[in-house]
């Protein structure tokens, strides 16, 4: 942590948000309704890009900056398709891009950034798991020969160590997937808002065991917007700024199964929330809301230890009793997150930390909270992000 | 008769390793500059980043299984059949190795129950190869 980083804590805030319609989409192209056509990935940006300009009360003028993360999609395409002309452009990942822009605003590169993303996966067919998978991640590909491939496997393998070692069963680890969808049920956005009970869960398909259907996350269609600009430049604004109050990211070995399995992924959980907390100069005790990456339920308990919430091996008894539902200790992922809600890799949770911050979350809302935690989590590192009402 | 499996990534490093499987040994790369067990193959260590400088360490095939898990789903449909099992043995070494269990399957399977290494014949696109797998010890 050096004293600079400290310094640019809340000094820049998120000021306009905007998502697509995750459930209607769902529903319609479910329903093979012939009137619905959906959106490519660009459009889906667009969508979410307009709402969150209207949302911030500001104009295609006033962005200056671009960061995006739209598929495939070259830089010059993505300007043309929002009709901006940025002084600013990056392409890449959310989280780095993130903090990126808080240092390009702060440097005077640009005054007001779009962090942009669209993403029509479910159109196109995206697998997570299996022989297409070729590159990237090297354990998506590398273990082809021993069947083994997928997200929900490396979970699965982190999983099945923790509840032997911990005395867990698969019972347990239902609680989180039942509480996310309960709040999924109180946002008419989610893509999944039936009742799941624990017996449901319990009845439900294996898909890697001892992993559920309902511990994996969605693959939908969807897009997010995030509009951030200086927080003293922000006052006048229709919403309440969320400042961006801290940061931390670690990344780990290519070899993950020492960190994700015997280490259940707590050496990187802790060195990014800790410098998180010290740039924000904050504890968890000061943290009033959780927003885990939940692509995999058993991640959730896993950055509740890891963050200090509760201690090591505690983490899923923490989840249990309604303790992470609104009302309760540590209310997370009040819209439903990527299980329930929608599958946009962290960017639709890191829109419900805003809408929570600014009191606009209506049935769901965490009253009176003014600060909310958000952690990338993946099988290779962390990146956390503090967020505080200005 | 050659199990069919999905196939390997091959290429430098990759070949050696299946090589020194062909010869019924499981070697791994040791970082000449730090000592470092890598696996899966790499033309860098994991650790100190080094490029290039690696000696193939034999190891006894020795190890416990630390977890496990079963492909209900087919991601590969065609290929394999479900349920289909995997495991993750700790060699004695220290170095973790994804699997397969021989002779022994899901509801067999507990903590820290130790294993030793075996081969068996099996088949990709780039043709035969022995894969080493785990039966129990």
């Amino acid at each position: 942590m050096t004293d600079d980083l400290r310094e640019l804590s809340g000094r820049v805030s998120i000021v306009g948000v905007g998502d697509t319609d995750y459930s209607a989409d769902w529903r319609a192209s479910r329903a093979n309704d012939p009137e619905w056509t959906g959106r490519d990935s660009n459009g889906l940006a667009l969508l979410a890009f307009e709402r969150a300009l209207k949302d911030g009360g500001l104009t295609r003028k006033d962005i200056d900056g671009l960061a995006f993360a739209v598929g495939p999609t070259p830089t010059e395409t993505m300007v043309d398709v929002l009709g901006i002309k940025p002084a600013y452009v990056e392409k890449g990942w959310l989280y780095s891009m993130m903090r990126n822009a808080v240092h390009a605003i702060d440097e005077g590169k640009a005054n007001t950034v779009a962090l942009v993303y669209g993403y029509a996966q479910k159109s196109m067919g995206v697998e997570y798991g299996g022989t297409d998978i070729q590159q990237g991640t090297l354990s998506y590909y590398y273990y082809h020969p021993w069947g083994w491939s997928s997200q929900a496997a490396h979970w699965a393998m982190t999983f099945q160590y923790y509840s032997k070692k911990y005395g867990y069963t698969e019972k347990d680890l239902a609680a989180v997937p039942v509480q996310i969808r309960k709040h999924a049920m109180l946002n008419e956005n989610a893509v999944m808002r039936t009742p799941l009970t624990v017996d449901d869960y319990l009845a439900s398909r294996y898909i890697v065991r001892p992993l559920h259907v309902f511990d994996l996350c969605l693959v939908n269609d969807g897009g997010v917007c995030l509009i951030l600009r200086k927080t003293n430049q922000s006052r006048d604004m229709p919403h309440a700024p969320v400042k961006i109050a801290g940061w931390g990211e670690y990344h780990g070995r290519k070899d993950k199964w020492q960190n994700m399995v015997e280490q259940s992924l707590q050496p990187y959980l802790k060195i990014s929330g800790g410098q998180a907390f010290s740039m924000a100069a904050m504890t968890h005790r000061d943290i009033q809301h959780l927003q885990p990456y939940d692509h995999g339920s058993f991640i959730v308990p896993l950055q509740i230890e890891g963050f200090g919430f509760a201690k090591p091996g505690e983490g899923l008894a923490f989840c249990q009793d309604g303790r992470i539902g609104l009302g309760g200790e540590l209310p997370v992922n009040t819209s439903g997150g990527m299980l329930s809600e929608s599958y946009m890799q962290g960017w639709n949770q890191m829109a419900e930390a805003v809408r929570q911050l600014r009191h606009e979350a209506g049935a769901r809302q965490v009253e009176g909270i003014e600060t909310s935690m958000f952690c990338f989590c993946s099988s290779t590192g962390a990146d956390t992000f503090i967020y505080q009402r200005g | 008769m050659a199990e069919k499996r999905p196939n390997r990534v091959l290429g430098p490093y990759h070949d050696d390793f299946w090589a020194y499987c062909r010869e019924g040994e499981l070697r791994l790369q040791k970082c000449g500059a730090c000592g470092y067990i890598s696996w899966p193959a790499t033309d860098a260590c994991f650790d100190c980043g080094a490029r290039g400088d690696f000696s193939w360490e034999k190891f006894s095939g020795k190890g416990k299984i630390i977890s496990w898990c079963t492909f209900e789903r087919e991601y590969y449909r065609g290929v394999l059949p479900v349920p289909w099992d995997t495991i993750l043995v700790k060699l004695n070494e220290g170095p973790i190795f994804l699997s397969n269990p021989k002779g022994f399957a899901y509801k067999d399977i507990e903590a820290d129950m130790p294993v030793k290494l075996a081969f068996i014949d099996c088949e990709d696109n780039a043709g035969q190869f022995k894969l080493p797998v785990f039966e129990r010890a």
